[in-house]
């Protein structure tokens, strides 16, 4: 049996009088990896910012673990600051330019959330912050800056501040296209060290290589809607609508075994 | 006519000047301390999303940036008093002037500080549940002070220089107190003199700062 944790019914997002996401229903479950793929422009960074609530939703739904966010009123879902603060403490999100916090050390960064957020005891967020940095594989750089890594360290840096709030999800928007090609690879790994530990992630990408061996399910996106959805094999090797077709051509610089029934 | 330089007297009158000085550093000070503090309110104010706070902060802000000091500090003085039920003394009616002029300089250093800090920085607070207040004092106001106090120094020195116009409602600050001399005394040369070098010893050190500070920030 599969537990639900993040759910959307019918999404949809405008911008004055752009239609971005035009109905999105979409079910992530515990454990489960999920890579959104599609043109620029299709509006995957505009679903997971309405996920956590960075872009609040023109209408639909979301839920938390079968739980509606936001509070139900004439048909219309409203939300308020207040209730979505604890829903975003839940949601871990990893930006394509990371975003980290300058004027503070990697270690401080990655421990801003458990102590100003989670409101942690000094000796606990800093044993979970210095954990999270050997998880992703740079304890050493603690007292460093940000400015003083590598991309690559950065992402990962990043990663380490999502996940030291323990959340029960992870959205990674392009996590590596902002990096030279030579540091995509410690990034990718550690992605997919968190997805097979079991952590549910979910994870806006162009790298089709790693969404056909990592992801269990992939999405592809097309003018504010899934056009098509399956197994990372079914859709980035089978896949049934023209546009897939299409898009994933124009990616073909990324080698993708052929289909099986093809020989 | 050959000038005979009399500084003798105005020495005599130390403690006029001293006087003096002091009343112009609790204005300036005075104003600064409560025009940074309601200046942080009102740059914020013009980032709320509700029009009901941005817009008289803006208004505000607008206002007191395009009228001039003097203005204002006359207004305080001789027209507030009409329209209100209170009594209004010199120092009042010149901190009031100056304090709500550096108020809405404050909030323009503020809201553009802010501004420059990048959007990304709010999400990335924001993602990690942080309230709005958590994310300004934890995240956004950190990185936007250091590059605001250059502009902040500037407006030191333009606020010490400006508390002088409340010689206008002899308001008892360094000008006044300089003129009070020079016409008891008819030693204007001298007495005007020793007043611009105290104004320039009490200013040029955050002048120079600013030198310093923006030197600094340019690297
Ligand atoms: N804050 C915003 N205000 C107005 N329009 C926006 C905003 N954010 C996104 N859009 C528009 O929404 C559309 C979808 O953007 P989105 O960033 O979701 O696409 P994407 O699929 O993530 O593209 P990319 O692969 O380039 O990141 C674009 O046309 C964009 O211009
Ligand atoms: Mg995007």
């Amino acid at each position: 049996m599969s537990l639900e944790i993040l759910s959307c019914r019918n999404l949809k997002k405008q911008f004055v009088e752009n239609q971005v996401l035009r109905g999105i229903d979409l079910q992530i479950n515990k454990g489960e990896s999920l890579a959104i793929i599609g043109a620029s422009g299709s509006g995957k960074s505009t679903l997971l910012r309405c996920l956590n609530f960075l872009e609040i939703p023109s209408s639909g739904e979301v839920s938390l673990r079968g739980e509606l966010i936001g509070s139900r009123q004439n048909g219309q879902v409203l939300y308020q600051e207040r209730d979505l603060i604890p829903i975003r403490a839940k949601i871990g999100m990893v930006f394509q330019h990371f975003n980290l916090f300058p004027h503070m050390t990697v270690l401080q960064n990655v421990m801003e959330g458990p102590r100003t957020v989670l409101k942690l005891p000094k000796s606990e967020y800093e044993s979970r912050a210095i954990s999270y940095l050997e998880k992703v594989g740079i304890p050493e750089k603690r007292n460093a800056y940000p400015s003083e890594l590598s991309g690559g360290q950065q992402q990962r840096v990043a990663i380490a501040r999502a996940l030291a709030m323990e959340p029960e999800i992870m959205l990674f928007d392009e996590a590596t296209s902002a990096l030279d090609p030579e540091l995509v690879g410690e990034v990718l790994d550690v992605i997919l060290k968190l997805m097979q530990e079991g952590l549910t992630c979910v994870l806006v990408t162009h790298e089709l290589g790693f969404a056909y061996s990592a992801a269990q399910r992939v999405l592809f996106m097309h003018n504010g809607v899934v056009l098509e959805e399956g197994s990372a094999y079914d859709v980035l090797v089978e896949p049934q609508q023209p546009r897939t077709i299409e898009f994933l051509r124009g990616h073909s610089r990324f080698q993708l075994p052929s289909p099986k029934n093809s020989q | 006519m050959e000038h005979v330089w009399d500084f003798q007297t105005v020495f005599a009158s130390w403690s006029l000047l001293s006087q003096g000085l002091f009343n112009t550093l609790k204005l300036g000070l005075l104003t600064l301390i409560t025009g940074l503090f309601f200046g942080f309110f009102v740059g914020l104010g013009r980032y709320s999303r509700s029009s009901w706070v941005n817009f008289p902060a803006g208004v505000f802000v607008e206002v007191f940036r395009n009228t001039p000091a003097l203005v204002q500090i006359m207004w305080f003085y001789f027209a507030f008093p009409i329209i209100s039920p209170f009594d209004i003394d010199t120092f009042a009616a010149a901190a009031l002037g100056l304090g709500l002029n550096t108020t809405a300089f404050c909030a323009e250093i503020f809201r553009g500080g802010i501004q420059s800090i990048h959007r990304g920085q709010w999400e990335a607070g924001k993602a990690l549940g942080m309230t709005y207040r958590e994310q300004v004092l934890r995240i956004i106001l950190p990185q936007a002070v250091v590059r605001m106090i250059p502009a902040f120094m500037n407006r030191v020195v333009e606020l010490m220089k400006m508390t002088s116009l409340a010689s206008v409602i002899a308001f008892g600050e360094l000008m006044h107190q300089a003129k009070t001399i020079s016409t008891y005394h008819f030693n204007p040369i001298e007495s005007y003199t020793v007043a611009a070098l105290l104004f320039f010893l009490v200013i040029s050190p955050f002048a120079f700062l600013v030198y310093h500070l923006e030197n600094r920030f340019r690297k």
